[in-house]
């Protein structure tokens, strides 16, 4: 008598199980899909609806730069290449090479992290593909610039002043260690 | 059919005194191409498309929507594409079968169109054997899919096509004992004579007629789903274990055969449950033009074979694979002998009331309302349950 | 009668397969649709991540630690940043624990979901796969505004973490909380007591007590069988102890225990638990510093330790042996997914074909954990 009872109720679990189941799938046929008709389809630009934090492609604010090396040095995959140099006659640090191969990068934020002045940071930009290895070396230094020297004060330079401000909010982002939690943040 | 010649001869088209005989073979042969081509074919596209922007929505997602309106045209630019790749044939693979194996598989997707009722008097060929010339015919795929397996030289493709042949002989049996009841109510094998069998409402369904025909009807669905390769029961493509099984080395149009009788076939499975179960064509008559009852009667057809293919896409989107004991433990020891208890309770049924009993017809409709409005229960609590309004990323 | 001469067959279920979990291989002894052996074959993701720890030292290593199991980087992270900071006796502070608890919880959830979606695919199911990529999604854009990345978040340092919570954050997270518990009941009723799931599952690939210890299996796998070991709550770390919650342990009601489908409900309940500790963490939260002060070249004293955290696949065990320099001497990582590995080759016999993929699929094995 049990195999027949047992018969029974393995129909009776399929028939149920499956009603259950194709009820789920009717109630997600009528709701709303959650795809992101990317690129096209969309009210805004997908970069800017990535947060502040978003690790994208790296960029280099040369004007903010001081040439400290900091961001080569944590670089664990080597993917920046720095060549400043002390020149003799003006005694000013001159940076004549800012390489950073985006095809290595690993977007891993440790270059950020240790800039001073944030100067390299990542942007939101992700759409890096193309055609040429070559290309996606990106080489920031056309001619060769001398490197920021820091103030003692608030910057002063109205061209400058701006590029500085966002690349210290960028760096505030960071924790500070040991430090109080950055501004903006509520207590718990 | 007969009557169309007719009227065509009596209306002069072919000129004083036509010989009947070829008259009556370039029609039919000219219908049946018009069916093939005009219906058959772009019923196999199309389902794709239907079938994907169905999945999609089950699944949170949208489909394919940039080619044409709304993604309508997918499926002739998929179409185009695979008919114009690369057609490569294994070098150690049986050249012979291997190239024979598409055409046998696409034969039994052609055969059935010949006995498909699309209204009563749009039909090829009104056999008296139509229902078993279908079941027959549609056997074909299991000599095609054996040589796809055998001839690709692979050992993945021989255990598909291995599958596939136990699952679809395996499955004829079900299938077959589940017509027998419809065949002891109405005494004919012809479709038509099935479909007048029943009426146009739906408690003269035979679906409705008593509960074994209901039984057998779920089982001739769930026998012919397997027949189709479809899931649950399509381990012989299961793509996350054989990569795509019996067709593994079949590149371009080779595979749009098999791909195009897969899919068409699902309409053929709707057709047979409609005309042994829905009531096929059937409409209430509403005027005397006949070719208004004629159109009337195709969109009933049609749209009751549409809603049943897109149950097929439903619960292939629900329900995962078996394995293939489970299949057939589920075939020999549930589906065969429910199937031989419905063929006796009809046969005792149909001898206690030859002329079909009306009052358990309205019953049986009763409760199938009744359990689809507990269905709509069950999707309207899973509707409230989990709200997706927490989309933190607001450009969607 | 004489006897029909039947032959085995070997066939090869090789690295580029749609249902191997990554790049694995097996080569499988068949008699027809029943195995002999499942032979594995690992090592083809390789990518000799403990050597290049000798090469970019303490603090760069920390991406690296991501690509050792990228479903699970936060518990990686958690593992580098404990074994450093045990060697140089660095505390983190309160408020940097609660945040690697939260991180890390949420990303048990979206390893534990993924492992259901991919072994609901390989079953045969697409839908669950599509709805738990939805949910991955859900999380994916909350730690994105955490820390920046979706998948390698490198989000934690030693001493703490990188990022603190940002503003408004919270509330998110406890509404997709409020979201999620829901969809877990959608789960079960779409696919864990769907009777033809129950039916692939049950009695598939059965391991005792004593195998599941004899063969290192360690996290959901070793719970399966009965066995209650979990390093939360055995070997307490972080700031585990002040959370309340259970860990879940099968106990064989749908077939024998330790088969598949205990392994398979362990995870849909750790899930449950997940978000328990996470509602608790979110509420309690203290306020302060979240990163420890740590100096610029960091050199820890010679020696070794070795730290073991609970991560989505089980207990992984980070050793570190320093020698006093700037870059490690060397660096072992031991993950849940090798020994899992070597259980497949002793379970195989007797299983059919389709049952290898479901055994592969319940143990849950992520293939760059294996070969690192």
């Amino acid at each position: 008598m049990s195999a027949v009872s047992q018969y029974v109720h393995n129909i009776k679990d399929t028939v149920s199980t499956i009603f259950e189941g194709m009820a789920v799938t009717a109630s997600h046929f009528m709701r709303k899909p959650y795809t992101v008709q990317y690129p096209d389809r969309m009210p805004v630009r997908v970069q800017d609806t990535l947060p502040f934090r978003y690790r994208g492609i790296l960029d280099v604010d040369l004007e903010i730069c001081t040439g400290c090396l900091a961001c080569e040095r944590a670089c664990p995959i080597d993917c920046i290449v720095i060549v400043a140099e002390k020149d003799q006659q003006t005694r000013q640090l001159l940076l004549s090479q800012f390489d950073i191969d985006i095809a290595k990068c690993m977007y891993c934020g440790l270059c950020s992290e240790v800039c001073p002045t944030g100067s390299i940071h990542h942007t939101t930009e992700f759409e890096g593909a193309d055609y040429s290895l070559e290309s996606l070396i990106r080489r920031f230094v056309q001619d060769p610039v001398m490197a920021y020297k820091a103030k003692k004060g608030p910057e002063t330079d109205p061209r400058i002043a701006p590029i500085l401000n966002r690349g210290m909010a960028y760096l505030d982002q960071w924790a500070q260690p040991g430090g109080e939690k950055p501004p903006g943040e509520e207590p718990a | 059919m007969q009557t169309l010649i007719q009227n065509l001869i009596a209306s002069g088209v072919f000129g004083k005194n036509p010989p009947r005989d070829l008259v009556a073979a370039i029609v039919v042969f000219v219908m049946s191409l018009v069916v093939f081509l005009a219906v058959a074919l772009p019923f196999g596209g199309i389902v794709t498309w239907v079938e994907r922007r169905v999945w999609a929505r089950i699944q949170s997602r949208v489909g394919p929507n940039r080619v044409g309106p709304q993604g309508f045209l997918q499926w002739l630019a998929d179409g185009i594409k695979i008919i114009c790749k690369e057609d490569i044939i294994p070098d150690e693979a049986d050249s012979r079968l291997f190239k024979m194996a598409p055409y046998l598989v696409m034969l039994a997707f052609i055969l059935p169109w010949a006995v498909m009722p699309f209204s009563s008097s749009l039909i090829l060929a009104d056999l008296n054997v139509g229902i078993l010339y279908m079941t027959a015919v549609t056997a074909l795929t299991v000599v095609g899919v054996l040589m796809a397996g055998w001839a690709s030289n692979n050992k993945w493709s021989l255990i598909g096509g291995v599958r596939s042949a136990a699952q679809i002989v395996s499955y004829e049996i079900p299938a077959g004992l589940s017509i027998f009841p419809v065949v002891l109510m109405t005494g004919t094998l012809s479709m038509q004579g099935i479909i007048r069998g029943q009426g146009w409402a739906p408690q003269h369904w035979f679906l409705f007629a008593n509960p074994f025909t209901f039984v057998a009807a779920n089982i001739l669905y769930m026998s012919s789903l397997a027949e189709a390769n479809r899931t649950p029961f399509d381990l012989p493509e299961a793509e996350s274990e054989l990569v795509a099984g019996f067709a593994t080395e079949y590149s371009g149009w080779r595979y749009a055969c098999f791909s195009m009788a897969e899919w068409g076939n699902l309409f053929i499975v709707g057709a047979i449950i409609t005309t042994l179960f829905l009531g096929g064509w059937q409409f209430p008559h509403v005027t005397n033009n006949v070719v208004a009852m004629n159109v009337l009667e195709v969109i009933t057809f049609t749209v009751k074979v549409l809603f049943l293919v897109f149950v097929s896409m439903w619960i292939r989107a629900t329900l995962p694979r078996v394995r293939i004991d489970q299949l057939t433990t589920a075939c020999w020891k549930y589906f065969v002998p429910i199937s031989f208890v419905n063929m006796i309770g009809t046969a005792v049924w149909v001898a206690i009331w030859p002329d079909g009993n009306v009052a358990i017809g309205y019953i049986m409709f009763a409760g199938a309302i009744v359990l689809g409005a507990v269905f709509i229960q069950r999707v309207i609590y899973y509707l409230r349950r989990s709200r997706m309004e927490v989309y933190l990323n607001p450009t969607i | 009668m004489s006897t029909l001469r039947t032959e085995e067959m070997t066939l090869n279920m090789g690295p580029q397969h749609p249902s191997t979990h990554g790049v694995l291989r097996f080569v499988v002894r068949a008699d027809g649709e029943v195995m002999r052996e499942a032979i594995p074959d690992v090592g083809y993701l390789h990518r000799s991540i403990e050597k290049i720890a000798e090469k970019v030292g303490y603090r760069g290593f920390m991406p690296y630690t991501d690509r050792v199991d990228y479903v699970c980087a936060m518990f990686t992270n958690q593992g580098w940043g404990m074994a450093c900071e045990k060697l140089a006796g660095i505390e983190v502070p309160k408020r940097g624990e609660y945040c690697r608890v939260i991180a890390a919880e949420f990303n048990r959830i979206a390893s534990h979901l993924l492992s259901v979606g991919a072994m609901a695919m390989d079953i045969g199911a697409m839908t669950p796969f599509a709805h738990v990529i939805r949910e991955r999604e859900m999380i994916n854009d909350l730690i994105e505004e955490l820390c920046g990345a979706r998948l390698t978040f490198n989000y934690m340092r030693i001493g703490g973490v990188a990022w603190d919570l940002p503003p408004g954050w919270r509330e998110k997270a406890l509404k997709y909380l409020d979201h999620f518990d829901p969809i877990l009941e959608e789960y079960n009723a779409l696919i864990s007591w769907n009777k033809i799931y129950v039916e692939r599952l049950a009695n598939v690939g059965v391991i005792t007590p004593a195998e599941a210890i004899n063969y290192n299996l360690v996290g959901p796998n070793l719970r399966a069988c009965g066995i209650k070991w979990d390093i939360r709550k055995d070997i307490p770390y972080s700031v585990y102890p002040e959370f309340e919650f259970e860990v879940p342990v099968g106990n064989g009601q749908w077939g024998k225990l330790g088969d598949s489908m205990d392994r398979y409900v362990v995870r849909i309940r750790e899930m449950a638990e997940s978000s328990k500790i996470l509602r608790q963490a979110l509420q309690k939260i203290p306020p302060g510093a979240v990163l420890a002060k740590v100096v610029r070249n960091f050199k820890p004293p010679a020696g070794e330790c070795q730290i073991r955290v609970e991560s989505g696949r089980g207990d992984m065990g980070w050793y570190l042996v320093s020698d006093g320099t700037g870059y490690p001497w060397r660096v072992h990582v031991r993950t849940g997914s090798f020994a899992a590995m070597g259980i497949i080759q002793k379970l195989s016999a007797g299983l059919m074909i389709a049952d290898l993929v479901t055994l592969i699929a319940s143990l849950d094995v992520i293939a760059p954990e294996i070969d690192r």
